[in-house]
C-alpha cells in the first residue's frame, strides 16, 4: 500500500506571471489614453437621445442638479472645477467673460431629464444674450426599448 | 603585475524590477479611482449669428411644435399625444415641407414641462435623413423672453 510513499513527486504548482507585466501597462496605456478631468460632479439623469455628437473637451459646463436637489446652476470654463451662481444674471455674466476671452467657445447644458423647461429656457436666454455661439445639450444613449 | 589577472571576477548588472508591477499596479489604481467615464456626446445646436441678417418668420410660415408638460405636443394647434409623437411627428412635417421645404420648425415648449420633454421632440427633429429622418433646413428653439418680444411687437397679450 505504502510502498512508493517516500517516492512520491512533488507538483510544480506555479502560476505564469511573466504576460502580467504586458497586460498591466496595457491598462495603465488605455486609462492614460481615456483619462478625462471632471470639471463638474454634479449627478445627473441625462435625457436620452438616438442622436448623440462629440462635445469638444475644452468646452465651458453650464449643469442643472435635478428638481430633488433645488436645480441648482453650476458653471465652469471647462478647465477649473465648476461652482454654483444663485442667479440667472451671474450665468449672463460668466458667458459673457468667458465668451470675451474666446468668441468660439462652445458651451454644454448638463442637466437632468426632469428638471422644470423654465430653469433651461433661462439658461439658453442667458447664453443668448452673451453671444454664444455653440450649445451642447448632454445626453446619453438611447437604446431599443427606452 | 598581472597576478591577479585569471582571478577577475565578473560583477553582475541587472536592474532589479520585482518592484515594477507594485508600481505598476499603483498606477492603474490610481487612473480607475480618478478617471470618469462621463458622457461627452449631446445634441448640438448653433445659435443664430447676430451679424447675419436674419428673416423675420411668421408664425404661420412655420410648423410650430409646441412641448406640453407630460409629454403631449401642440402641433400646428392641434394635439399629438405622446405616443403618437414617435410615429406621426416627421410624417406631418414631411407631408407640410413638400410645398415648401425651406419652412423652419419652430420648437416651443412650456415652462412647466420638462427638459426631458423637449429632448424627446428635439430628437426627433434631429433624426437624420439616413435613419429615416426628414431634412428640415432651420430648427428654431426660442426663449420665453424671444417668445414675449413677438408677441408685444404683434400687440398680442400672452
Amino acid at each position: 500500500m505504502a510502498v512508493i510513499r517516500g517516492r512520491e513527486k512533488k507538483g510544480g504548482g506555479e502560476i505564469f506571471t511573466a504576460s502580467m507585466a504586458d497586460i498591466v501597462f496595457l491598462l495603465i496605456v488605455f486609462f492614460v489614453l481615456t483619462y478625462n478631468t471632471e470639471v463638474d460632479r454634479t449627478q445627473v439623469d441625462l435625457p436620452e437621445t438616438w442622436v448623440r455628437t462629440e462635445v469638444p473637451k475644452k468646452a465651458a459646463v453650464i449643469s442643472i442638479s435635478p428638481p430633488d436637489q433645488g436645480e441648482v446652476i453650476r458653471v465652469s470654463t471647462g478647465e477649473e472645477m465648476s461652482l454654483p451662481v444663485s442667479t440667472i444674471e451671474e450665468v449672463v455674466t460668466f458667458a459673457s467673460t468667458v465668451v470675451a476671452q474666446d468668441p468660439e467657445k462652445e458651451f454644454i447644458i448638463k442637466a437632468d431629464y426632469g428638471v422644470h423647461y423654465e430653469k433651461i429656457d433661462s439658461v439658453l436666454d442667458a447664453l443668448k444674450q452673451s453671444k454664444v455661439k455653440i450649445i451642447y445639450l448632454l445626453s446619453q444613449q438611447k437604446t431599443v426599448g427606452t | 603585475m598581472s597576478v591577479f589577472k585569471g582571478m577577475k571576477r565578473e560583477i553582475e548588472s541587472e536592474i532589479f524590477t520585482g518592484s515594477m508591477a507594485d508600481i505598476s499596479f499603483l498606477l492603474i489604481i490610481y487612473f480607475m479611482v480618478t478617471s470618469v467615464f462621463s458622457a461627452t456626446r449631446g445634441l448640438d445646436f448653433a445659435l443664430p449669428d447676430d451679424d447675419r441678417e436674419t428673416p423675420e418668420i411668421k408664425q404661420e410660415d412655420s410648423i410650430d411644435v409646441f412641448v406640453q408638460p407630460g409629454g403631449d405636443i401642440m402641433l400646428d394647434g392641434n394635439l399629438m399625444p405622446a405616443d403618437q409623437i414617435d410615429e406621426q411627428l416627421l410624417k406631418y412635417i414631411a407631408d407640410t415641407l413638400k410645398d415648401n421645404p425651406k419652412k423652419p420648425v419652430i420648437l416651443r415648449t412650456d415652462p412647466e414641462a420638462t427638459y426631458g420633454n423637449m429632448i424627446f421632440v428635439f430628437d426627433i427633429l434631429r433624426t437624420p435623413v439616413e435613419d429615416g429622418g426628414i431634412k428640415i433646413e432651420t430648427i428654431s428653439i426660442p426663449t420665453q423672453r424671444e417668445m414675449q418680444n413677438i408677441w408685444t411687437m404683434l400687440g398680442i397679450a400672452q
